[in-house]
């Protein structure tokens, strides 16, 4: 609080605590449908079919399903991110200059992340069904053999069918973030490096890119997070299969909860994406305390 | 050569324009298509017959209507709920800072939404609360609160103090200074944080999943959910819903332009 508005409130006393009280309903709020729902979580972690025990939490070691699924969570998550980083930054770096038609590309480049992600993957479903879908269609007539072609529909193409979906629909979130991140940067630096003679590559190794740092660990941790927790479009896709090909964490988890009941195991499940979004959202919330990245 | 570059720099943001818009292309004229016309090999690109017969068959054989007005419902109510609650804690973190607040409740946005969903789901149904629309706007509340307070405290934390304790000095009330005074000068950031979570409401799948239980409590995405997972599935029904549930994203989408960035990254990065 500034010296200012405590010489006020000590003027006006009611004043000094209305504003703070304004905070009350956000916390009550949130603690009964976020900290409450959580505490109660531990509880039913508990809960065995043999009633209360560690059950779970032993039957989670030796769980192979569950294990398969955290590790196509982290195929997932990685080479998504890898791809769409990839590419945001590409295409960051070459709309960041003033040309016709930049402000068209940026609300075109927006839609898809702004749609219903199970309207995403029902286009995406449509387009890919290897019979009847139209890019095998447009790739047979131009005379590609597309046998083995089966994106969605086989187990080994499976997986990477379902990432190039997410490919598609979040890549802009990381091309907006980091386009806003880089026409923010200062001006002169670039100016004194290329009278100096720096080459382009140099410029984006040595300047551009460090200085950047802040907005792409911000953006790349939260699309990391939202990568981890991903349901939605597989759920539509595939619903994990064909077999287990594409089975991610949380929909096993969801499957555990809701189509067998067992609610206890599902938790402790629940427990462990939690653990990993948690080591990430604190990287998040550090870099955010320590400098207001105000790209 | 430069030239060169100039082109084929051009050319690769023409094509990753294009490979945004075609699936959405795409989309729409499935749901214009007959039947015989949806999976014609060749594909049909653009000379067909169109026809509204799959819209006719969404609204008036199927419950479409009904599950579009529970996202309505689901999406405005928690909306406004969450500005309401969100926009007071808001102002009261920017002009009386508490970092560790603000920080927990961020953090609460970070769960996993399948972490909370179970607990809830049993709350709801201990409550009897399962299968109501109402309960699922209740939820999105929750959901949508730490970031409307993240947006929110941003924009209030930007303009000077001055303006409201004048306002103070004519005796409003800090309530009053908030409304007539403050909340004008925040219109456009408001409009865009509202915009934010009908979005992420009328999106969400997971929670809307798991609290209907019949057709009563459906939203568009589960309503198309339970109908792509099926063994026989009416595309010409499905690619219309999908055009349905996806147009008043596009009227969000214009209010939000201005602060896109900057409520993607949940007020990080300021763009």
């Amino acid at each position: 609080m500034t010296k200012a508005s405590e010489a006020k409130g000590n003027r006006r006393r009611p004043r000094k605590y209305s504003g703070r009280l304004w905070l009350a309903p956000a916390l009550i709020v949130l603690g009964a449908l976020s900290i409450y729902p959580l505490l109660f979580a531990v509880q039913v972690s508990f809960r065995t079919p043999s009633g209360y025990g560690f059950g779970n939490f032993s039957r989670l070691i030796n769980d192979r399903l569950f294990l398969i699924s955290l590790f196509q969570t982290l195929v997932y998550t990685a080479g998504a991110l890898a791809v769409e980083f990839g590419i945001g930054l590409g295409l960051a770096l070459l709309a960041n200059r003033q040309f016709r038609g930049r402000g068209l590309l940026r609300s075109v480049l927006l839609i898809p992340m702004l749609l219903p992600p199970v309207v995403v993957a029902v286009i995406w479903r449509l387009i890919l069904n290897p019979e009847f879908g139209v890019l095998n269609g447009t790739l047979r007539l131009l005379g590609i053999d597309t046998a083995p072609l089966t994106w969605a529909a086989a187990e080994n193409t499976a997986l990477p069918s379902v990432m190039l979906v997410d490919i598609w629909e979040w890549t802009p979130f990381l091309f907006l973030l980091l386009l806003a991140g880089l026409q923010s940067l200062p001006v002169e630096p670039f100016e004194a490096a290329t009278v100096d003679g720096a080459s382009k590559w140099q410029i984006l190794r040595h300047l551009t890119l460090p200085m950047l740092k802040p907005v792409i660990a911000i953006a790349v941790l939260l699309r990391g997070m939202d990568l981890l927790r991903v349901f939605d479009q597989v759920f539509i896709l595939t619903q994990g299969g064909p077999g287990f090909a594409t089975e991610t964490v949380t929909l096993y988890i969801y499957r555990t909860a809701f189509r067998f009941y067992n609610f206890g195991y599902a938790v402790v499940m629940s427990f462990v994406l939690l653990i990993a979004t948690t080591v990430i959202a604190r990287s998040f919330l550090r870099l955010l305390g320590r400098q207001p990245a105000s790209a | 050569m430069k030239a060169l570059l100039k082109i084929g720099g051009a050319c690769l943001l023409a094509a990753a324009a294009g490979t945004t818009l075609f699936p959405f292309y795409w989309l729409v004229t499935l749901s214009l298509k007959r039947e015989v016309d949806q999976f014609a090999i060749p594909p049909i690109w653009i000379r067909f017959h169109p026809t509204l017969a799959h819209y006719y068959d969404i609204f008036w054989v199927r419950p479409f209507g009904l599950y579009f007005l529970n996202s309505v419902i689901a999406a405005s109510v928690s909306t406004l709920l969450a500005l309401a609650i969100g926009t007071l804690a808001a102002y009261s973190l920017a002009r009386f800072p508490r970092p560790e607040v603000s920080f927990w409740i961020l953090s609460t946005r970070m769960f996993p939404p399948i972490v909370s969903i179970i607990p809830l789901f049993l709350m709801l149904r201990w409550a009897n609360l399962l299968d109501s629309v109402l309960a699922l706007a209740v939820l999105y509340t929750a959901f949508n609160l730490p970031f409307v307070v993240w947006m929110m405290r941003g924009f209030f934390e930007e303009l000077p103090r001055d303006l409201e304790e004048a306002a103070m000095m004519d005796g409003e009330t800090r309530l009053g200074a908030l409304w007539r005074v403050v909340l004008p000068l925040v219109r456009a950031g408001l409009a865009a944080t509202a915009a934010f979570c009908l979005v992420i409401a009328w999106n969400e799948f997971l929670f809307a999943l798991v609290v209907a239980q019949t057709d009563a409590a459906m939203t568009l995405p589960v309503g198309i959910a339970s109908r792509v997972t099926q063994y026989e599935i009416k595309w010409g029904a499905m690619s219309a819903a999908g055009v349905v549930a996806m147009l008043p994203v596009f009227l969000f989408g214009a209010a939000m332009q201005k602060y896109l960035v900057r409520g993607l990254s949940l007020g990080a990065v300021k763009g």
